[in-house]
């Protein structure tokens, strides 16, 4: 366990390096699925989702007139989001550091398992920072769309969503994808022992 | 593993919602980050004078440059997940305490060298402050979880059964 560790954290350079140099390569999916689930989420809500550069663009239907925020037909115009997805996706590289550690077999199959999964937490996260800047921006009138859940609930999704499962992913996932492995192994032997003393 | 994932999962999502309770924020989360901030400037003063803690901001006097200690920065969720993995791990009551209470330590002391860190890399470049605040701190502070977690469970693996034992 302690050469993972190790391994991981001296992997990390790379996998940020690469991953910041992949710049919006690891982003689009993610950005896709949050625009998937907004649709279904918030069908009053947002009315397209892309992405520019690093940055995925929410347009809302919601508009500003002399200050007042209102729906967009009434205010003439639409106010958009922007959102930087490195937010959220510095977790791929995170994983990747993880994996690579790990030496598994099957290691290029298993990263695109892990990936997919990831992307799905990437939307979840995505969306959660969108519901969250909405509720800071537009107020009262996003929580009257339907759909929408109550302040509490979005200020928690987003806590867990974005401050939590960056990094709390990556380990499930190669915790998971360890099953089998050398390291597995040591560490069931480790679990076994330990749940035998309990 | 599956009855460890429902049961971590579980105590996860309850003490993350009591974390954002607002009697919970106001009587423990607010005045916790704000000891914090004590803590990190009660290490640097020694050598550096010119930091002040007010609240939850650590400023630098000279500069003007100030951090302020917000929700997700102040260890606590990394804590909670800790937490999770040691109810949901069975181990006596004991076993479990001190896990928690020393993991707590661990995580916190962590995240005291992380503060001072950003303090610091905030005045020298922003961009690489930027960096570390929002990408590889976090990364680091969950593998510091994850270490002490390794650790709790080779630690039960080789705590002495005598101890448990009936006299």
């Amino acid at each position: 366990m302690r050469r993972q560790f190790v391994l991981t954290l001296a992997l990390m350079p790379i996998t940020f390096g690469l991953w910041y140099a992949a710049g919006t390569l690891f982003a689009g999916p993610a950005v896709w699925l949050c625009d998937v689930i907004l649709s279904g989420a918030y069908p009053g809500v947002i009315d397209d989702i892309g992405l520019q550069g690093l940055k995925l663009v929410a347009i809302t239907q919601f508009g500003d007139l002399d200050g007042q925020l209102m729906r967009a037909q009434d205010a003439g115009n639409q106010i958009a989001l922007q959102i930087n997805t490195r937010l959220v996706s510095y977790s791929i590289a995170f994983y990747a550091a993880l994996l690579l550690a790990s030496n598994l077999k099957d290691g290029v199959y298993k990263f695109c398992v892990g990936l997919a999964w990831l992307w799905i937490t990437m939307a979840f996260g995505l969306a959660s920072i969108i519901g969250k800047d909405l509720l800071m921006m537009v107020g009262s009138p996003f929580l009257q769309a339907p759909g929408v859940p109550p302040a509490d609930v979005l200020a928690l999704t987003y806590q867990f969503n974005v401050l939590l499962m960056p990094t709390l992913a990556p380990v499930f996932i190669w915790f998971w994808q360890l099953r089998g492995s050398p390291l597995w192994e040591a560490l069931e032997a480790d679990i076994k022992r330990a749940s035998a003393r309990a | 593993m599956v009855r460890f994932l429902l049961l971590f999962c579980s105590v996860l999502a309850a003490l993350f919602a009591i974390e954002m309770l607002k009697p919970v924020q106001e009587a423990v989360i607010q005045p916790f980050t704000g000891l914090l901030a004590s803590i990190s400037t009660a290490i640097i003063v020694p050598f550096d004078d010119a930091v002040i803690a007010q609240g939850r901001v650590l400023r630098d006097a000279t500069s003007g440059f100030a951090v302020s200690i917000e929700a997700g920065c102040n260890g606590v969720e990394a804590a909670i997940v800790l937490i999770a993995g040691v109810v949901a791990f069975p181990a006596t009551l004991k076993n479990k305490l001190v896990a928690i209470v020393a993991g707590f330590f661990f995580v916190q002391a962590l995240n005291i060298v992380r503060i001072i860190s950003l303090f610091y890399l905030g005045q020298w470049n922003y961009t690489v402050f930027e960096w570390f605040h929002l990408y590889l701190w976090p990364v680091l502070i969950m593998l510091d979880v994850l270490i002490v977690f390794a650790v709790y469970l080779r630690w039960l693996g080789k705590a002495q059964p005598a101890e448990e034992a009936p006299c």
